[in-house]
């Protein structure tokens, strides 16, 4: 399985205003007081914004997203190290939020509410990411509870990770060769920042 | 968007030399060639949709959408406007710029300058585009752009109003290179409205990559008459200019034959024998082709009789070809500025200039971390990125008496006119220069600590600390090492910068930083070793199966921490105890047993030791200088850019970090230090990872 391909560079901030459908400038206005003059969303500002729309959701079970959680959401999502995250990669990760909502509420065979182990592989797989078992159960492992059910917060969490972690692999293989050289400072920087 | 590792890509590419002139970066990935072949191949006329014939691309206030300027503007390709356009007619001259609608006469006088120069002329305007041959509407042009070259591709849909073009045009009006090339300017800057302000020296800058000074004549550097003699030997772009105080003075003329408000050219400068005295002259050109100072040392002026017969011969011109000699004093009476433009080595070729050596870095300041402000804030200041010069050879300077090394400093903040569509401007900036004492001598991985700044006087600095994109200075020193901080004035200010440095002589311009490494040491425990007390805990507290889970470790250390008034912690969080039982399960369970509890227990015991230790205003957490020193102490070394995450990923929102972060971030570190060691290959000092391994790891 190849992962995604990284997103294209960043357009400058008119193209995006000017392509925008009423729905995205809806979005942007939102966005805007939510982010506050500095238009970047922090953990904490990202954790109320998840659990303002989110929660208003049936039919998922979540004990509301974690400030640990947004961190590492952020962490991932975030190329300068200033904590936070512009327009830009906020509407890129809502969008794929939007998409495993819907994919959660389909592969939630049994309407628990929640994702069980035997369901995680199909919704991954739904979802773009077809792992192997080793993989399946390490994320079981540190995503889901001591029963194996995984609940909308961390199944997004772990999956936006996810996503931007193969990301990264593919940014830094550049030439496809499928492996990636890494030094202490590189590794470090990836994989701290998560 | 791919977060870090895009940041590590740019920095791998850049050391592979993409971005240098000859490997220019693909603005937005769009590449010139592969784009015009497709437009010829379906005949059509390229569109650019990433910078579109639309009001947003004209700008957001006096040009924004609905602003009165750009009622009636229509987007017209040169074909609709003219009979037969061309791209550059013969060689491009400073006729083909006129100044339209905006306000960006200091980017127009920076093209004018560049006309002058055709070797860095056709770095910026490829000579291989025109409205003939292969012509399918699409232009690119190469600006310089912190510290890379970026192609910037156009389309040739212009502005215009009444059938006119409304920003840059030629003289003729069917010449085109410089309107297409304020085109592509202003898309890399957002929109045309992006450009109005700045100053020449900005434009020259990113015509050639090369650093700039300006020198204001009224209070001139003494060694002024040197700079220039150096700068003309190295190729340097050298305009001078009369200031105006009103708009009707602009290109008056006084009656001395000087243009005020005009943009004029240094092409020379020499020292004659005059009756006995040495004189220093200067040689200007108007670019006007005509209109030449009529004081002393001009063309016809008597004292070119009482020079040498050689001098004369050598010096004099007496043609009306705008070029002109004047004393040196009376050039700093008349004129109010100068404006010097060094080029990088890679901009000259030929024999005839001498060149500059040069090195760079970028860097960034970060609240809390490395942003720590000027020399006013003691406390912080020591936390700005760091940098050493070694200068080893003095300069070639035969007739002078005082030995030195002479470099420029240019310190730049990036990316800063893209973002002031979002309200934001430039920061105020600057650095200091300090001279490393011999006990330091060779030394490049010890970032310098407070101490250091508190007992040693800065050696130099820039002349101001000032809200620009570019602060630059020439200076002077005798051989050495020194130290380079720059800074913005406050702490806390957010930035990404790229400093350079440019110096006569090759120097050695490093970073310096803590390396990275992790000295923690192992708890080395027998079952022997722990006490009946601790083994009765440990039962009453793993149950059954005789080992904790992460989730029965998060209830025992959040029932534990709570209790306690002298830290603070929002309670340990799932994660936290999923990577502690991660780094000390030997087994594999997932679980912890006995041995590997009491472990855990008593590094978590050394961390809230050195946590309580470095919190030095007791005030239950650490703040960001406290943390700095936390980490060292536990046994980790990291440099600024691991410092940087670790508030980033694990501070609150006022740049503390309490507990349960603190341990958190503790374990993580040592965890991945020891997954590296593991994978490393023989001493290498590199991992190679496939994608799923990559996963396995990332994902724990």
């Amino acid at each position: 399985f190849q992962s995604s391909d990284p997103p294209p560079p960043r357009r400058p901030l008119n193209f995006a205003e000017s392509h925008e459908n009423d729905e995205e400038k809806q979005f942007r206005r939102v966005f805007q007081q939510l982010a506050g003059e500095d238009m970047e969303v922090s953990p904490v500002e990202l954790m109320n914004i998840l659990n303002k729309v989110l929660g208003k959701h049936g039919g998922l079970k979540t004990d509301g997203f974690s400030i640990e959680s947004c961190r590492s959401m952020v962490a991932v999502m975030d190329s300068d190290r200033t904590g936070k995250l512009g327009f830009h990669e906020f509407k890129y990760m809502w969008n794929n939020i939007k998409k495993w909502q819907a994919v959660y509420l389909k592969y939630d065979a049994d309407s628990s509410g929640t994702i069980s182990a035997d369901e995680l592989p199909k919704a991954f797989n739904a979802a773009g990411f077809p792992l192997n078992d080793q993989l399946y159960k390490l994320i079981i492992r540190r995503y889901s509870d001591e029963h194996g059910s995984m609940d909308f917060d961390n199944f997004i969490g772990c999956l936006v990770r996810l996503d931007a972690m193969c990301r990264a692999f593919k940014t830094l293989d550049k030439e496809n060769k499928g492996t990636i050289d890494l030094d202490i400072k590189e590794w470090l920087q990836l994989t701290m920042y998560s | 968007m791919s977060g870090i590792a895009s940041k590590l890509q740019h920095d791998r590419e850049k050391s592979h030399g993409i971005g240098s002139n000859s490997h220019a970066v693909k603005y937005l990935n769009q590449d010139f060639e592969s784009l015009r072949r497709s437009c010829l191949e379906r005949g059509q006329l390229f569109q650019d949709d990433s910078f579109e014939a639309l009001p947003s691309s004209l700008g957001y206030k006096d040009l924004g959408p609905n602003s009165s300027k750009v009622r009636g503007i229509t987007w017209k390709r040169p074909k609709e406007l003219c009979s037969n356009p061309q791209f550059i007619v013969e060689n491009a001259t400073r006729t083909d710029i006129c100044q339209g609608a905006l306000g960006d006469c200091w980017l127009l006088a920076a093209i004018a300058s560049l006309t002058l120069n055709k070797e860095v002329l056709s770095r910026v305007v490829p000579h291989d585009q025109s409205f003939e041959e292969k012509y399918a509407g699409i232009f690119h042009f190469e600006f310089w752009q912190f510290g890379e070259w970026v192609d910037v591709v156009v389309d040739d849909r212009l502005p215009t109003k009444d059938g006119e073009l409304l920003f840059v045009h030629s003289a003729e009006g069917s010449e085109f290179w410089s309107a297409l090339l304020e085109k592509a300017y202003a898309k890399i800057n957002g929109c045309y409205e992006a450009l109005s302000g700045g100053s020449t020296t900005e434009g020259f800058e990113d015509f050639t990559g090369g650093i700039a000074e300006r020198h204001e004549l009224k209070n001139a550097d003494p060694r002024l008459f040197k700079i220039i003699k150096k700068a003309l030997e190295r190729g340097s772009l050298l305009g001078c200019s009369i200031d105006i105080t009103s708009a009707s003075d602009s290109e008056a003329v006084t009656y001395r034959k000087l243009v005020k408000g005009h943009a004029y050219s240094v092409t020379g400068a020499e020292q004659v024998d005059y009756r006995g005295d040495q004189v220093q002259l200067i040689r200007i050109r108007n670019p006007w082709g005509q209109v030449e100072w009529n004081g002393a040392w001009s063309d016809r002026s008597s004292e070119w009789r009482y020079v040498s017969d050689g001098d004369r011969k050598r010096l004099t011109n007496r043609c009306e070809d705008g070029e002109f000699w004047m004393s040196f004093s009376d050039f700093l009476r008349q004129y109010s500025r100068l404006e010097i433009c060094n080029l990088t080595p890679d901009a000259l070729t030929g024999d005839e200039f001498k060149k500059w050596a040069e090195s760079e870095f970028e860097e960034t300041w970060r609240r809390g971390v490395s942003a720590g402000g000027c020399r006013n804030f003691p406390d912080s200041f020591w936390m700005n990125p760091q940098f050493v010069i070694k200068l080893e050879e003095v300069d070639d300077d035969p007739e002078d008496g005082e030995e030195g090394c002479t470099f420029i400093v240019g310190l730049m903040q990036k990316n800063r006119r893209r973002m002031r569509k979002m309200g934001q401007d430039m920061e105020t900036i600057g650095f200091a220069i300090y001279e490393l004492p011999d006990e330091y001598s060779g030394q490049r991985q010890v970032h310098l600590k407070r101490n250091f700044f508190v007992r040693n006087c800065s050696a130099a600095r820039s002349e101001t600390f000032i809200n620009l994109r570019e602060v630059s200075n020439h200076f002077c020193l005798p051989p050495g090492e020194y130290l380079i901080v720059p800074s913005t004035f406050e702490p806390n200010k957010n930035g990404d910068f790229y400093v350079r440095v440019f110096s006569e002589k090759q120097t050695a311009f490093q970073e310096i930083d803590d390396p990275v490494a992790c000295h923690v040491e192992k708890i080395d425990i027998d079952e022997d070793d722990i006490s009946d007390r601790f083994k009765r805990l440990f039962g009453q507290l793993a149950g059954h199966d005789v080992e904790i889970s992460a989730f029965e470790l998060q209830k025992i250390l959040n029932r534990v921490v709570v209790k306690r008034e002298d830290i603070k912690t929002s309670g340990f969080s799932l994660t936290t105890c999923h990577h502690m039982v991660n780094l000390l399960d030997k087994d594999g369970s997932g679980k912890l047993g006995l041995v590997e509890f009491k472990i855990l227990w008593t590094k978590i015991e050394k961390f809230l030791d050195v946590y309580k230790e470095k919190d030095a205003n007791q005030s239950g957490c650490m703040n960001s200088s406290e943390m700095r020193m936390a980490v060292e102490e536990i046994g980790f070394s990291l440099n600024t850019a691991l410092h940087q995450i670790i508030l980033a990923r694990y501070s609150e929102e006022d740049l503390t970090i309490d507990f349960d972060s603190f341990v958190c971030s503790m374990i993580r570190l040592e965890s991945l230090f020891n997954i590296f060691n593991t994978l490393e290959k023989n001493g290498s000092g590199e991992i190679e990872l496939g994608f799923m391994e990559w996963l396995n790891l990332a994902m724990l």
